[in-house]
């Protein structure tokens, strides 16, 4: 199920809070799990039962891990509950992957399982992960109430998209939680901004993106915009769904980690994946980069880690060739950051930005091509390889009916509306305003979004896919 | 106002919309058919416990609550003019507004379909006419986006060229231009097609190339309701509404049509009035959309027949043809199968076969049979 959709909207949401509010305490991560099974299964019916096999498998290795703490057992433990999970993980979403690249090595003709991939999959084994290890670590104990367990992990909020909220980050949450007005409050604006984000601003760049791919009129500039405009559609896609689901999580007492800070604004690569999907950055840095090391071995030992992290990043985001491409492209920059260039993009804050967006835009069309043939066309047609010339009507046509949107996401991809917001409330005259358009600003989104939805307007959504 | 007054309103609002909205959404008779879009409406799946295993109920579910959501036409027509005046998007959906009038993006040309046509028309010739004395025409009606796209800003392709490829497709058929003759104010503002009390210099253009003889002598008639052309009710915007002009004549009012759709020969008047009281009121013009049609002129001084290929463009146009014919075959190949023609249409005896067809329909001919 969609968080930008009706049957979202006004069917589950308002159902599960009723529930959510009239069941007493002691049941409210009962209605967690049951909810988030029902919204899984609702987009997943036959997969439900995976979640729930990986959620049993999490509770169990958590309470043996526990149980020979100390003890040779505990790491056997948790090595096969991490087997367990990435073996899941591995059979729905790569081994078609593997298959066909054994294939086309050997010549041999090994047919395709072809297994459609559970929503979510990569992020709810995730979580389950950093759970087990963590249990094994000590930073956390192993749940003891598997209803509280099953909660965490299925919670619909941050399910199939995340954050990947770690299990640390709410454990107290999990056992006791406020239910505040402020952050109810909260909770709706957090949501109808990404609702906005996702609806008004990524839904209508996304469309841009799909007439791009579907017309013969390729040229240059045409190329460019695609590139521009699904920079800034799936900075708003993905970020529109973190912030849903964190006000989401508030709804429900929660207090999700941010997922995204204003990336583009970024100085450096670096800087880029501080502020870009960062509950997938502080993952791999926490569960993978440090383990192996980080930064305190051998230079050569350290470029393997960098390295190994970033194929990782990219094969996580998808089983194709042009995801490892990609990530290992982000191994390179931040290699040659590391070693020469960053010193010298500390020079201009003008330069150093126009670097980053000029390598991320192209970063985005490796992610987003249909493998890397199609990158490879891509990037060339940017470039005047193979385009169908500089500018055509098309582009000029497109150009003019998504200007506005794009230079409303350009600006919105910034932290400057939220400083003026900032700055109008520290006046007296600008909080009142900001008061009553507080509301105002809720509703309006609500019914707009709404409309849009009621229209059959284009709603995909680039995260369920991984 | 205080922040806690601030809290509370923004939590009641949305509470209100969500849970108000989300009971109507449930609580709400279902609607089986949507006036102003002139399509069926996705019912909510009843439940079943098969359906929810398969995941059908669900999709289903997805696929139908935009349909049944309360103020359905409000939302639509609110997210038009947001699309419009916020956003300032050039086009809603592919329709746009531009000289006063409501039109659709057609573009680019696409050729394949172009190829496609010319290939059904060339089957239908080489089948049914190659043998027979008639002559054959070709002649292509320019959709309005034509006058009022490019200078607007909107896409358009080049409609000369559009017709040199289907005519070069079509080498069997004497090609008419009757572009020169049309202009945006001879299309209905808030639909596709073209006004019947405008296009009379195009009758006469027609008739006289394939050599009869022409009366252009006509009484205005109005229709006495307002019509919401197909772009109004797609563009969920409220423009200024059309009115419905009709010419008739003694002609015309002693002709009946006979329609074949059902396998048993049907009469109509020319002028169908019962469509007037259903959702589109083009359809008045020959009863709408029907596979084929024979319009016989017991006035006729001689006998002169002719079998029109056409779309919908057709209807409003064969009024104007009667008085120079004795017999006219209507064919809409969108309706009956081009292979199945023999015995419904006698291609022995016509004089003259044209192939009248909108730009709107050749660029996406994959409707043709």
């Amino acid at each position: 199920m969609l968080f930008s959709s009706i049957s979202f909207l006004y069917f589950f949401l308002p159902i599960v809070l009723i529930l959510y509010l009239i069941v007493p305490k002691v049941l409210k991560n009962s209605v967690l799990l049951l909810s988030g099974l029902v919204f899984y299964a609702w987009g997943e019916p036959r997969y439900v039962v995976i979640m729930v096999i990986s959620i049993l498998v999490g509770y169990v290795f958590g309470l043996l891990i526990e149980k020979f703490r100390g003890k040779k057992l505990s790491k056997v433990f948790m090595i096969l509950s991490v087997c367990v999970d990435l073996g899941l993980l591995v059979y729905f979403k790569y081994v078609d992957f593997f298959i066909e690249n054994f294939n086309a090595v050997t010549g041999l003709g090994i047919p395709l399982l072809r297994i459609a991939l559970p929503i979510g999959i990569s992020f709810y084994t995730f979580q389950i992960l950093s759970y087990t290890v963590d249990v094994y670590r000590g930073t956390v104990p192993a749940q003891k109430n598997p209803i509280t367990l099953g909660a965490y992990i299925s919670m619909f909020p941050q399910l199939i998209a995340g954050p990947i909220v770690r299990y640390s980050d709410v454990e107290r949450e999990l056992r006791d939680r406020t239910h505040t007005l402020v952050k109810t409050y909260d909770g709706i604006i957090r949501f109808c901004v990404g609702l906005g984000k996702k609806i008004l601003i990524a839904n209508a760049l996304g469309e841009l993106c799909e007439t791009f791919k579907a017309t013969d009129e390729k040229t240059v500039l045409f190329y460019w915009l695609y590139a521009v405009a699904f920079s800034l559609h799936i900075y708003f896609d993905f970020s529109g769904y973190s912030d849903m689901a964190i006000g989401l999580g508030k709804l429900f007492g929660f207090t999700f980690m941010e997922n995204f800070n204003y990336p583009y604004i970024s100085k450096s690569v670096t800087e880029f994946w501080r502020r870009w999907h960062m509950s997938l950055g502080q993952w791999f840095r926490d569960y993978v980069y440090i383990p192996l090391g980080g930064n305190r071995v051998s230079t050569l030992k350290h470029l393997r880690n960098i390295f190994v992290v970033w194929f990782l990043t990219g094969f996580w985001h998808g089983a194709d060739w042009n995801f490892i491409v990609w990530g290992l492209y982000f191994a390179v920059l931040l290699t040659l950051e590391k070693m020469w260039l960053g010193k010298y993009l500390k020079k201009s804050k003008v330069l150093s930005r126009i670097y980053v967006l000029f390598l991320i835009v192209i970063s985005f069309v490796i992610f987003n091509a249909a493998g890397m043939g199609e990158a490879m066309q891509y990037i060339g047609g940017m470039f005047g390889i193979g385009a169908t010339g500089i500018m055509g009507a098309e582009w000029l046509y497109y150009l003019k009916s998504y200007a506005l949107i794009l230079v409303i996401a350009a600006v919105g991809a910034t932290p400057v509306p939220k400083l003026l917001v900032s700055k109008l409330k520290d006046v007296k005259a600008g909080n009142i305003i900001v008061s009553v358009l507080s509301p105002v600003f809720a509703a309006a989104v609500l019914i707009l979004c709404t409309a849009y939805l009621v229209d059959g307007s284009f709603n995909p959504f680039l995260y369920f896919r991984f | 106002m205080t922040e806690k007054i601030k809290y509370i309103v923004t939590v009641v609002i949305s509470a209100v919309i969500l849970f108000g909205l989300g009971s109507w959404f449930l609580l709400k008779e279902p609607a089986e058919y949507s006036e102003s879009e002139r399509r069926a409406l996705s019912l909510l799946p009843e439940f079943s416990w098969g359906s929810v295993i398969s995941g059908e109920f669900m999709k289903d579910f997805e696929n139908a609550s935009p349909d049944q959501f309360p103020l359905r036409d409000l939302f639509r027509s609110l997210k038009a003019y947001a699309s419009e005046y916020i956003f300032n998007k050039k086009d809603n959906n592919k329709i746009f507004v531009a000289d006063g009038h409501l039109s659709k993006l057609e573009y680019p040309m696409n050729d394949d379909m172009i190829d496609y046509a010319g290939e059904k028309f060339s089957f239908i010739y080489d089948k049914y006419i190659k043998d027979t004395d008639a002559e054959v025409f070709l002649s292509v009606i320019p959709d309005k986006n034509c006058f009022i796209a490019q200078d607007n800003g909107y896409l358009s392709f080049d409609y000369d060229e559009f017709s040199k490829k289907l005519s070069e497709k079509t080498p069997f058929a004497q090609y008419i231009d009757i572009k020169p003759l049309l202009s945006a104010e001879d299309y209905y503002t808030t639909d596709t097609h073209w006004k019947q009390e405008n296009i009379v210099d195009i009758a006469d253009k027609l008739c006289t190339e394939m050599g009869a003889p022409f009366n252009d002598t006509f009484k205005e008639n109005k229709l006495n309701k307002p019509f919401y052309g197909v772009y109004y009710n797609q563009s969920g915007l409220h423009v200024p509404t059309d009115e419905i002009v009709y010419l008739t004549s003694d002609i015309i009012d002693g002709c009946t049509v006979t329609n074949y759709d059902a396998g048993k020969a049907v009469s109509y008047p020319v002028y169908d009035m019962k469509k007037t009281e259903g959702a589109d009121l083009y359809e008045m013009f020959l009863s709408g959309t029907v596979a084929v049609s024979v319009i016989e002129n017991p006035a006729a001084e001689e006998k002169r027949e002719l079998i029109l290929f056409r779309d919908s463009f057709g209807s409003s146009i064969v009024p104007l043809f009667i008085s120079s014919y004795s017999k006219i075959t209507v064919v809409d190949i969108r309706y009956i199968a081009s292979g199945a023609l023999t015995g419904l249409v006698d291609f022995k005896n016509a004089d003259s076969v044209l192939f009248l067809y909108s730009t709107v329909l050749l660029n996406n001919s994959v409707a043709m049979k």
